[in-house]
């Protein structure tokens, strides 16, 4: 039994790790907190059903072809949006990644319906039995591909120049371009590739969700993973996702399913008062 | 003095005369935008003044018409008694969401605050015996000696005045000694703190109106609708309300009323393309944050500056 729940909560954990992984990618790139993520991981989502369903497309080709449109979601955001308020105060920048979120969600409920909509599995949703435990083929994916990603982004930021000249640029944006980083690229690029991983969270996650332009309201777990990992680590916040699905999965068997999430959001406001570098980050003092 | 003694006259006349004017449907509009502006004031005082972010409106809100419908299920507090003491009681719990502010600002106050919000609404949705669960629960009627408030006619005559009032009062806090130095806190907590305005007071105290305002304004709206239904006081809400003061402008009570106008009206103008409501707003939301984050009040004062420029210079 505990053993099944477990099995099962780190799959809710990777779901929440995909989409801590492109706020804290968006946070340790450009220094913006994307409020409207989870709402632009259902929209991802709902680009492949737009394509499939009112174009016709096959499936893997409407992947594609989400994928595709996703960049330009992600290089219209940073260019109309982000760009034009990066001198705005912090309270602008965070109403309108609020209200970003909101167009997106409310442009679906217009075009799409309020109701939900069947999502397809990439993979074999039926369970196969490995040593007494259910084990979901479509599950392990969500995974895996949480894994790579963090790999993929832990390695670019860590091990290559361009990592270093992303981070310098959302440290200090004037000494970098100094030294030769185009800064507004590298912010333009952050954009289009957290737009892409949330297309790819958006595909992975719709068919374990119910997919509805309410979808997005997830983001607060993504949001509640990456604060648990310190919202600057890559690793954290892949760790706290997995830690927030196992509690939530622990306190829905044993406290109560309707309290579920209510214990998630109460955990979210006590590590912020707590430990506001996160359970895995390093606290970072700014002297004056 | 003899200005507003007049102004004052004026305001008298129209609030008196409207009800002759004004159809009962008009005239609850007039009560909505109202309590609408009560409830977006908050947010002009914690984060327009303050400079505090704040997502906790909607469950503010919530508390303050779940509050007066129970203590009148459960225990028989007449309605207006009701909503007086639910607005103390979330004035306070606002004042403790203050609190939190000691250790945390900037996007980490919006996440707790939105949190907050989150975790007030699922208590309502869970709380059953209490409040009806997910279906909601019927707010009673306000009846005060006898008299019963019923339709936007009659409470037309009770809305305003209480809303009239707690604007008067906010006026007059915004340029207390309080006031300025919210004003303050918001420019710089350092500079403040140097100053000597105690910080964390101050904010709490931010908070604490706000959830007194967002309590009152809860409980008008709540007679006005007549139901309580949960899912209007999540996080989508506090983000409308948010919206509501970015287009009216965040810096003045005057923004509170002019968002709460066109929010309220433009439905009726859209009346064909309903499906589209939330998406024109969230538009107008962004589009104003990117382009006017003071709002439509700012808009009005630069063309008052430009034509009173050109007066200036006619004169010279």
């Amino acid at each position: 039994m505990l053993a099944q729940v477990l099995v099962s909560s780190i799959t809710a954990g990777a779901v929440y790790a995909l989409i801590a992984l492109g706020f804290v990618l968006i946070h340790k790139g450009t220094g913006v907190v994307h409020f409207g993520y989870g709402d632009q991981v259902t929209f991802g989502a709902y680009l492949v059903l737009i394509g499939q369903a009112f174009i016709g497309l096959r499936f893997d080709v409407a992947v594609a072809g989400a994928l595709v449109a996703s960049v330009l979601l992600g290089a219209i955001i940073y260019l109309a949006f982000m760009w034009p308020l990066r001198n705005a105060s912090l309270l602008a920048r965070i109403i309108a990644s609020l209200a970003l979120g909101t167009v997106l969600r409310e442009f679906l409920r217009s075009y799409m319906g309020p109701n939900a909509w069947p999502f397809p599995f990439l993979l074999s949703s039926t369970s196969v039995p490995v040593g007494g435990v259910l084990i979901v083929p479509a599950n392990l994916a969500i995974v895996g591909v949480a894994i790579a990603v963090l790999v993929a982004l832990y390695l670019i930021f860590d091990r290559t120049i361009y990592g270093k000249a992303i981070l310098a640029a959302c440290e200090n944006s004037t000494g970098a371009s100094l030294v030769g980083v185009h800064v507004s690229t590298v912010f333009l690029l952050i954009w289009i590739l957290a737009s892409v991983l949330a297309t790819v969270a958006g595909i992975l996650v719709a068919p374990l969700l119910t997919l509805s332009p309410d979808m997005g309201l997830i983001g607060i777990k993504g949001f509640t993973a990456a604060v648990l990992g310190g919202f600057n680590s890559l690793p954290g916040a892949v760790a706290g996702g997995i830690a927030l699905g196992i509690l939530e999965a622990l306190a829905g068997t044993y406290v109560s399913s309707a309290l579920k999430d209510m214990i998630s959001y109460a955990i979210l406001i006590a590590v912020i008062l707590v430990r506001p570098q996160g359970l895995f980050g390093e606290l970072t003092l700014k002297k004056v | 003095m003899t200005v507003r003694l007049l102004f004052g006259a004026v305001v008298l006349v129209i609030f008196f005369a409207a009800p002759h004017f004004l159809a009962e449907f008009q005239l609850f509009q007039v009560c909505l935008i109202a309590a609408t502006a009560l409830v977006v004031l908050g947010i002009v005082v914690v984060t327009g003044i303050a400079g505090q972010i704040s997502l906790a409106q909607a469950a503010f809100v919530g508390l303050g018409g779940y509050g007066p419908a129970i203590l009148a299920a459960r225990y028989g507090v007449p309605v207006w008694a009701g909503i007086m003491i639910t607005a103390v009681v979330v004035g306070a719990v606002g004042y403790a969401l203050g609190q939190l502010t000691l250790r945390v600002s900037g996007h980490y106050l919006a996440l707790a605050t939105m949190a907050f919000t989150a975790i007030v609404q699922l208590a309502f949705i869970h709380s059953d015996a209490v409040t009806g669960g997910a279906v909601g629960m019927q707010m009673p009627t306000l009846e005060i000696s006898g008299k019963t408030f019923a339709s936007g006619g009659t409470l037309y005559y009770v809305v305003l005045p209480v809303v009239g009032v707690l604007f008067l009062a906010v006026h007059n806090l915004i340029h207390s000694p309080v006031g300025r130095a919210f004003a303050a806190i918001r420019q710089s907590e350092t500079a403040a703190a140097a100053m000597g305005i105690d910080v964390l007071a101050h904010k709490s105290a931010a908070f604490a109106a706000s959830g007194f305002l967002g309590a009152i304004g809860g409980g008008l709206l709540g007679l006005l609708s007549t139901y309580l239904d949960p899912s209007q006081f999540g996080i989508t809400q506090a983000v409308y309300y948010l919206a509501v003061a970015v287009v009216g402008g965040m810096q003045s009570p005057l923004g509170a009323i002019v968002g709460s106008a066109v929010f309220v009206l433009v439905p009726e103008f859209l009346q064909a393309f309903q499906t589209y409501l939330g998406l024109v707003f969230a538009l107008l939301l962004l589009v104003f944050i990117v382009l006017r984050p003071n709002g439509l009040v700012s808009l009005a004062s630069d063309l008052l500056r430009i034509v009173g420029g050109k007066q200036q210079r006619g004169a010279a």
